[in-house]
């Protein structure tokens, strides 16, 4: 839309919004704003003339109105970020943090009516930008798969949250599955709770994030930790979001449960997997396993396998 | 400007007594101690979409109170179409809860696609005003439901323009049959940014057709005020509320705080206080009142002000709401 007005007075609302969302939504602040070919695009006005759009006020030149909005954007949606990802933003501190967010919304700005989903695409974007790639474009450096992982754990934090749960359903207990048959178990499938969902880490993401949480607001934060794998599984009671560490092998044979395997498939394939000299411990393990889990609540029905 | 006589006061609306906006931070003390209140208003955005705590206590709630469902992403000036999408979520939660009513806002919250998550002002002039009016239509045959539509605090005034805000709104809620939420400190907020008298404001909307009045703080930062909802309402504001509740015949009375939120019974206290000044002659301040009155308009510093160089400011504490994200709880 090129609007080139001889008289401001009679501008076309769709130009006026066009021009005034490109100024305040521009991270270099409203005199940019002004000046970037984002705003141009709508309306040629300058720094000198931008009074022709924006009236002043008794105190306030059109500029300084303006830069209220523009303040209020980014200072709402980086509080916002920082609700969403409260251990990337104390890892990194507040200055790295919102540096960080500001390029996000920049390159993920929010298209939806909630707020809830300002975060969605952030560990795409720490992906994105990471700057530790060396001429070939491959990583050379552990701690940003770090944060990215932490930042993964956040959004899924969220979205279990106030995605859907099962609370209003009956969960199985351990007495549920010693009613059933047996012989019948491999041909059986365990319906997860809806909030139920694994996730595997190149890091020790939950140990850093619990350790995090449990400290003092000013206290420094703790060290990246070193690599190593680890797992998670999330679900939801009572309203409130349960993070559960997990095995290796609970983390198979959960996500193979979860993605609707038969229990039978999903063991032969954690047992396939594990060394022969483990496989009498492993079958006290999976009672165990199985009781926890249970008792956490993560399934809400057992279900025949039609063919 | 008069009322036309056909208009039913209110638009038929209850006049539900004196409310206070739900925030997610209160969910605690309101299910443990049910407190009496006369109504809650919701930010249905909140609430759409939720599938985890905050749609449960809705639902809770909604057996015990009246309540009243207010949006912040309506964007009914916005030159993007519609989103239907939204409006059939909205219509959705409202057949499900029953709300009193159905508010957002008269702004936009974005174009091309975007979201700012700001109530943004329009120019006031024919143009804008046919867009609107043609917009409330169409939401209001969606929702099958009147649309009650309040007057953000603004900050800036646009060349455009080629009327005052209140005979806009006043033509608007005419033209279209909407009602409006009038947010009483939002008057006041804009009379300060934009040098009008606020006085002449309400007396000159259309008074019939406010359908429910809103309170809130503000924060004085020496050249303007910022809507910030984070502290009690001020004297000034107080005294419009009393004129309008004059205007009106006395109409359905909100208390919003959205920042630095103190516990429960300090909020409901705060909108309560309306009883007083409603029953005090004017001239007069409630009791306890006088003594704070000269200092609860005072200038507050405020850091960051203006445009921050080579850059967004960050952590500026006068931020005009809406800041509306539900807080995660997780063990």
């Amino acid at each position: 839309m090129d609007f080139e007005p001889r008289n401001h007075k009679t501008l076309p609302l769709a130009v006026v919004q066009g021009w005034m969302q490109a100024v305040i939504m521009h991270p270099d602040g409203i005199e940019a704003g002004i000046e970037s070919p984002d705003a141009q695009r709508h309306l040629v006005v300058g720094l000198d003339d931008c009074e022709s759009v924006i009236a002043p006020s008794r105190n306030l030149t059109g500029l300084e109105r303006l830069s209220i909005y523009h303040n209020a954007y980014f200072a709402r949606l980086l509080e916002c970020m920082r609700s969403i990802y409260p251990a990337v933003a104390r890892t990194l501190g507040d200055e790295a943090f919102d540096s960080l967010a500001l390029g996000y919304l920049q390159a993920y700005p929010s298209r939806s009516y909630t707020l809830d989903r300002l975060g969605h695409n952030f560990a795409q974007f720490l992906d994105e930008t990471r700057p530790d790639r060396d001429d070939a474009g491959q990583p050379t450096e552990e701690w940003p798969d770090f944060l990215l992982e932490l930042a993964r754990l956040e959004w899924a934090i969220s979205e279990v949250f106030d995605g859907p749960g099962s609370e209003n359903q009956h969960t199985l207990g351990a007495e549920d599955l010693l009613a059933v048959d047996p012989e019948r178990w491999p041909e059986l499938r365990l319906v997860a709770a809806p909030s139920l969902r694994t996730m595997a880490f190149r890091f020790p993401v939950n140990d850093y994030f619990t350790e995090l949480r449990g400290l003092p607001p000013e206290t420094d934060v703790p060290p990246l930790p070193s690599s190593g794998p680890s797992w998670l599984a999330l679900s939801r009671r009572d309203f409130v979001v349960r993070r559960h560490d997990l095995e290796s092998a609970q983390y198979e044979l959960l996500t193979a449960l979860i993605v609707g395997q038969t229990v039978g498939t999903a063991i032969a394939a954690i047992v396939a997997a594990a060394d022969t000299s483990v496989l009498d411990l492993l079958a006290v393990q999976l009672r165990d396993w199985f009781r926890a889990w249970t008792a956490a609540g993560f399934f809400v029905a057992v279900e025949q396998v039609s063919d | 400007m008069s009322d036309t006589g056909t208009v039913v006061p209110r638009l038929g609306c209850k006049n539900l007594g004196l409310g206070v906006g739900l925030r997610t931070v209160h969910f605690p003390y309101l299910l443990e101690h049910w407190p009496a209140v006369d109504w809650f208003e919701i930010i249905s955005e909140n609430f759409i979409d939720s599938r985890g705590r905050p749609r449960y206590v809705l639902d809770m709630l909604a057996e015990r109170y009246p309540l009243v469902m207010h949006g912040v992403s309506l964007s009914i000036g916005s030159t993007d179409p519609l989103n239907f999408d939204y409006l059939g979520r909205l219509k959705r939660l409202a057949d499900a809860v029953r709300p009193g009513w159905i508010s957002d806002h008269l702004c936009w919250t974005g174009v091309l696609g975007l979201n700012a998550h700001d109530l943004l002002p329009v120019p006031f002039n024919e143009e804008t005003l046919a867009h609107v009016v043609e917009r409330i239509r169409v939401v209001q045959d969606f929702l099958e439901r009147p649309l009650v539509l309040e007057n953000p605090s603004s900050y800036v005034t646009f060349r455009s323009s080629t009327m005052s805000e209140w005979e806009f709104l006043g033509r608007m809620a005419d033209e279209s049959d909407c009602g409006l939420l009038l947010d009483v400190n939002n008057v006041y907020v804009s009379s300060v940014n934009h040098d009008f008298d606020p006085v002449e404001y309400l007396d000159n909307i259309p008074h019939r057709r406010v359908v429910q009045c809103h309170l809130a703080g503000h924060t004085h930062c020496v050249t303007h005020l910022i809507d910030t909802h984070d502290r009690q309402v001020t004297d000034p504001v107080w005294e419009l509320y009393r004129r309008a509740h004059r205007l009106t015949g006395g109409v359905s009375t909100l208390l919003e705080w959205d920042a630095s939120i103190p516990p429960f019974p300090v909020v409901h206290a705060e909108v309560l206080k309306a009883r007083e000044y409603l029953s005090s002659d004017g001239e007069t301040m409630p009791a306890g009142r006088r003594a704070a009155a000269d200092t609860s308009d005072v200038p507050q510093p405020v850091e960051n002000q203006g445009n921050g160089a080579g850059g967004a400011p960050v952590h500026d504490p006068a931020v005009p709401h809406p800041l509306h994200l539900v807080g995660r709880e997780v063990q």
